[in-house]
């Protein structure tokens, strides 16, 4: 069995962020359940860890970050459980589900966010079937620029990050300058 | 497919390896419904799996009460405890050492099952937040590979042993207390003796009297270090705790010998064991049994059992060793440079502390609420593994102490912290606040701590090089609800979470405790001087502390001062606060700080004009509070039996209100309220407490029938004082509660 636990992230093209404004924002998500096939549980206001989570939208399949590590927001994606499919599958239903919330947070007028589609980070959450070795990029490395370049257009170039006790993650370079909407709407 | 039990064979201890497995079995056990509710949870509180808010599947979302619906259906994993609901995972952290492979374990378990954020506790222990129950097999093997273990880390059993972050490398101490604190814990773990008790037990170890890092006195048992004509020993106190009612730990022995300590511990275990209270959790406690028994009986009784205890050689075989738990430094020591920065000295001068090792200095990392991400964990451990070796201890105020840190090291040290964004100065100020977890995660929590704490720390840390160094070198806690978590009674200024019925709406409030002592081991504890709506908190804070600078002698001590003018003052200063504008005023009152929500729950007096007609029970529960604020100046004039009388007093008043309120005739006389109050609100159990069940309206029941208010002393009045005003919070949540019943009744 394949690791299921991806995280993918999008970057805002706005440099700062006041996260105090995503913490109604996620209430809202729960309240009026935005996101139908998932199970909207809580909001986590991290706002005091500098280049930390920031404010996470807590569900039981997946949680939603307005993540600010590195100094650069952006919507991440966490899947935690309850996904069947193969590896491509998976990859795939993280890109999407990640991009449908960048979709919804840029329809929050208020937040006036923006989402860039030209860089998407990925990483793996399971050190057991996903270690950060070769062995992984080179497992991982076809699906992911399937995924990049059937939701991006062209062809994605891939760069491994961190070290062995940092959980596998790549960064993958889109070329891409479209919109959200507009990678949604490839498929 | 691999697993974590294949990966780390033959690195988990067998036993530690055992009982992981043992539990995943009976987790299976209860998903196939073959073990009791009750039991089950128990059974995985004390491994460490704890219940978090929202549990019970039902979360209000600020219109009304919604079920969350998860997948898991009908299971459970306790009473009303849904099984897919998140959790939290304590993971016990004996003294708060750790190791830099401990931490990256830590790291990593905090991004694959939790979200990313590490949580220091009050009590140097680790919180993961958000965990599903099925998760925590692994989380526990991968734990137990390097040497830790969540045993007994929550339920009726000995909590995580917490003692001194200098213990070792103070200046004041009387001797290192790390092995024996060591000793205490790999003693009890499990033992037979520690498996029936009615409620939990916390120790706690201090180096020396004066320092407060060991909190000893509020402990069930807590030892301090003592050396007589030459040979080691401790001080043992018995009894103590927060909660509710604060209450400090009396002396069990003035000099236990150090080879007598584990058989005393365990002889005070047996009896706890054998003689505490099992029926009601409220009054459950060791502390109970102290105050039950008396001191004298209890020392006789804890004589004797030690008496008849068979011998164990796990006694004394720690102390041929004593040196077994001592840190080595990797780095040689060394001077501070001179020409340090000076945002350096800013740090160094509240988070950096001279070792009584020369050239050595311990550095504290002050963390924002207790939390660090997982990010931040890895690359402190590379810190750890390049200046300090495996010598990092979770302290009790919510940091990082990092230990053996050359001088010569301190500024590169330094400058690595603050670009990991972990270079705040302040470390034991009063911008370096603690919390419990509050609403954002408790169960039990009524406001949000966490929200409080955060919103005063981003206001304070603005000015807190402006601040006056006398209110600079304030401590402030605070706590989601009356159970202390935030250990607020020994902060200089406290808050513990309440609600208020406003206008037909709930305001989240926070209960001011003014003038607890942080000093000598926690040594004594604040009083309430009034609620105030959370909103305006803040600015409480603000004219406290300006009311102390403007009116204080010259170099009085905060709580000299508060002891001087008596906190009649302040409520002077805070009475403007206390009344929140209506809702149409300003909506954000009803709402917690960081928290959208409005604060009341379901549609209860929403639309209606409730709020311009004050039912007489409100009068009534006023009146309560101000005869409480009066008993409680008669204290600080040193009458204590006026004092105590006075919150009897409160108590039949607001009871009084309550009895009238559900159309009963009663008489003033306190023997009729009494005997009204038991039969109309105790017994029909209307006023019991939804997690504390009768425990608030038996300190009535109790104070009418033993009649401790006469010829009260101190603490008997403090005590009285304590019980009287969790009675009246008591009060406001029955008055709330009927109000939503008959709200609902009239909506039917």
């Amino acid at each position: 069995m394949h690791a299921t636990k991806f995280q993918v992230k999008l970057y805002t093209k706005t440099g700062e962020i006041e996260l105090g404004t995503l913490i109604p924002v996620f209430h809202e998500w729960i309240r009026e359940k935005k996101i139908p096939d998932e199970l909207l549980i809580d909001v986590a206001d991290y706002a005091h860890v500098p280049q930390g989570p920031g404010v996470v939208l807590i569900g039981h399949q997946s949680d939603y970050y307005l993540d600010v590590a590195d100094d650069r927001p952006g919507l991440l994606y966490s899947r935690k459980r309850g996904f069947d499919g193969d590896l491509q599958a998976g990859i795939d239903d993280a890109f999407r589900r990640a991009l449908r919330a960048c979709q919804l947070l840029e329809e929050e007028s208020d937040l006036g966010f923006e989402f860039s589609t030209s860089e998407v980070f990925f990483r793996v959450q399971d050190r057991l079937r996903a270690p950060n070795e070769d062995a992984t990029y080179e497992a991982y490395k076809p699906a992911l620029e399937r995924a990049a370049s059937w939701f991006f257009g062209g062809a994605p170039s891939l760069e491994r990050l961190g070290g062995k006790r940092d959980p596998f993650a790549v960064r993958i370079h889109t070329g891409s300058t479209g919109c959200v909407s507009d990678a949604l709407s490839r498929n | 497919m691999i697993s974590w039990k294949e990966q780390l064979s033959g690195r988990i201890p067998e036993q530690l390896g055992g009982e992981v497995d043992l539990f995943e079995g009976q987790i299976e056990l209860k998903k196939q419904g073959k073990i009791d509710d009750k039991i089950f949870a128990e059974t995985r509180l004390r491994r460490g799996v704890y219940g978090q808010r929202y549990d019970n599947g039902l979360r209000d979302d600020g219109t009304g009460q919604r079920p969350l619906t998860f997948p898991c259906g009908d299971l459970t994993k306790g009473p009303d405890t849904v099984w897919d609901a998140p959790g939290m995972m304590r993971i016990k952290i004996p003294f708060g050492k750790l190791t830099a492979e401990q931490l990256d374990v830590l790291s990593e378990l905090a991004e694959e099952y939790s979200d990313s954020i590490l949580h220091v506790t009050t009590r140097q222990d680790i919180q993961l937040h958000f965990v599903h129950i099925e998760d925590s097999p692994d989380m526990m093997r991968r734990l137990a590979a390097v040497g830790i273990t969540t045993r007994e880390a929550c339920g009726n059993s000995v909590r995580n042993v917490t003692a001194c972050e200098y213990a070792g490398v103070c200046n004041t101490q009387s001797f290192d207390v790390t092995p024996y604190a060591n000793a205490m814990v790999q003693f009890l773990l499990g033992h037979p003796d520690v498996q029936d008790f009615g409620r939990k037990f916390k120790i706690a170890f201090s180096g020396c009297e004066d320092n407060p890092c060991g909190l000893v006195t509020f402990h069930d048992l807590g030892a301090v270090a003592r050396v007589r004509d030459g040979k080691r020993g401790f001080r043992v106190v018995v009894g103590g705790g927060l909660g509710a009612v604060p209450v400090e730990a009396k002396v069990l022995a003035e000099f236990c010998p150090e080879e007598e300590l584990l058989p005393l511990a365990q002889a005070v275990s047996r009896v706890f064991a054998r003689l505490g209270e099992k029926q009601s959790r409220a009054r459950a406690r060791i502390k109970f049994l102290v105050q039950k028994l008396g001191m004298d009986e209890f020392k006789r009784l804890v004589a004797a059992e030690r008496e008849g205890l068979r011998y164990d050689e796990r006694w004394t075989a720690f102390l041929e060793d004593l040196h077994a738990t001592d840190e080595r430094p990797v780095r040689k020591a060394g001077g501070i440079p001179s020409d340090a920065s000076a945002r350096f000295r800013a740090w160094a001068k509240h988070n950096l502390k001279p070792q009584a090792q020369d050239g050595y200095y311990v550095a504290v990392v002050k963390l924002p609420l207790g939390d660090f991400t997982s990010a931040q964990g890895r690359a402190l451990s590379d810190l750890a593994r390049e200046y300090t070796g495996d010598s990092i201890r979770c302290t009790v105020e919510q940091n990082l102490a990092f230990r053996w840190l050359s001088g010569a090291d301190a500024v590169a040290f330094y400058e690595r912290l603050d670009a990991l964004n972990l270079g705040e100065p302040g470390a034991g100020t009063i911008t370096d606040m603690t919390s419990c977890p509050g609403t954002d995660t408790c169960k039990l929590g009524i406001s949000s701590s966490r929200g409080l704490t955060g919103e005063l720390r981003k206001r304070l840390s603005v000015i807190q090089e402006d601040l006056d160094p006398a209110v600079k070198a304030l401590r402030m806690k605070a706590s989601g609800c009356f159970n202390s978590c935030g250990q607020h009674h020994v902060a200089d200024i406290g808050f513990t979470g309440v609600s208020r019925q406003v206008g037909g709406r709930k305001v989240p409030h926070f209960n001011i405790v003014l003038g607890g002592q942080w000093t000598e081991n926690a040594k004594s504890y604040g009083l309430v001087v009034g609620a105030v709506p959370s909103k305006n908190v803040p600015k409480a804070v603000e004219l406290i502390t300006k009311h102390y600078l403007a009116n204080r002698n010259e170099d009085e001590s905060f709580q000299a001062f508060i002891a001087r003018v008596g906190k009649k003052d302040f409520r002077k200063v805070l009475a403007p606060l206390q009344k929140p504008p209506s809702y149409e005023q300003d909506p954000s009152f009803y709402s917690d700080w960081g928290d959208p929500r409005e604060y009341t729950i379901g549609d209860i007096g929403v639309g209606e004009c409730a709020g311009e007609i004050v039912p007489f029970v409100e009068f009534g529960l006023q009146e309560a509070e101000q005869q409480l604020h009066d008993a409680q100046d008669a204290l600080d004039a040193g009458q204590a039996t006026a004092a105590a009388a006075g919150a009897f007093n409160a108590m039949v008043t607001a009871a009084k209100a309550l009895v009238r309120h559900l159309d009963v005739q009663v008489k003033d006389d306190p023997s009729d309220v009494v005997a009204h109050f038991k039969t109309h609100l105790h017994d029909t159990e209307l006023f019991h407490d939804p997690f504390a069940k009768g425990k608030f309206a038996s300190y009535l029941l109790q104070m009418h029938g033993e009649k401790p208010y006469e010829n009260a002393d101190r603490e008997i009045a403090h005590r009285t004082l304590d019980e009287a005003q969790l009675f009246l919070e008591a009060a406001h949540a029955c008055y709330q509660r009927l109000t939503q019943s008959r709200a609902a009744v009239a909506a039917e």
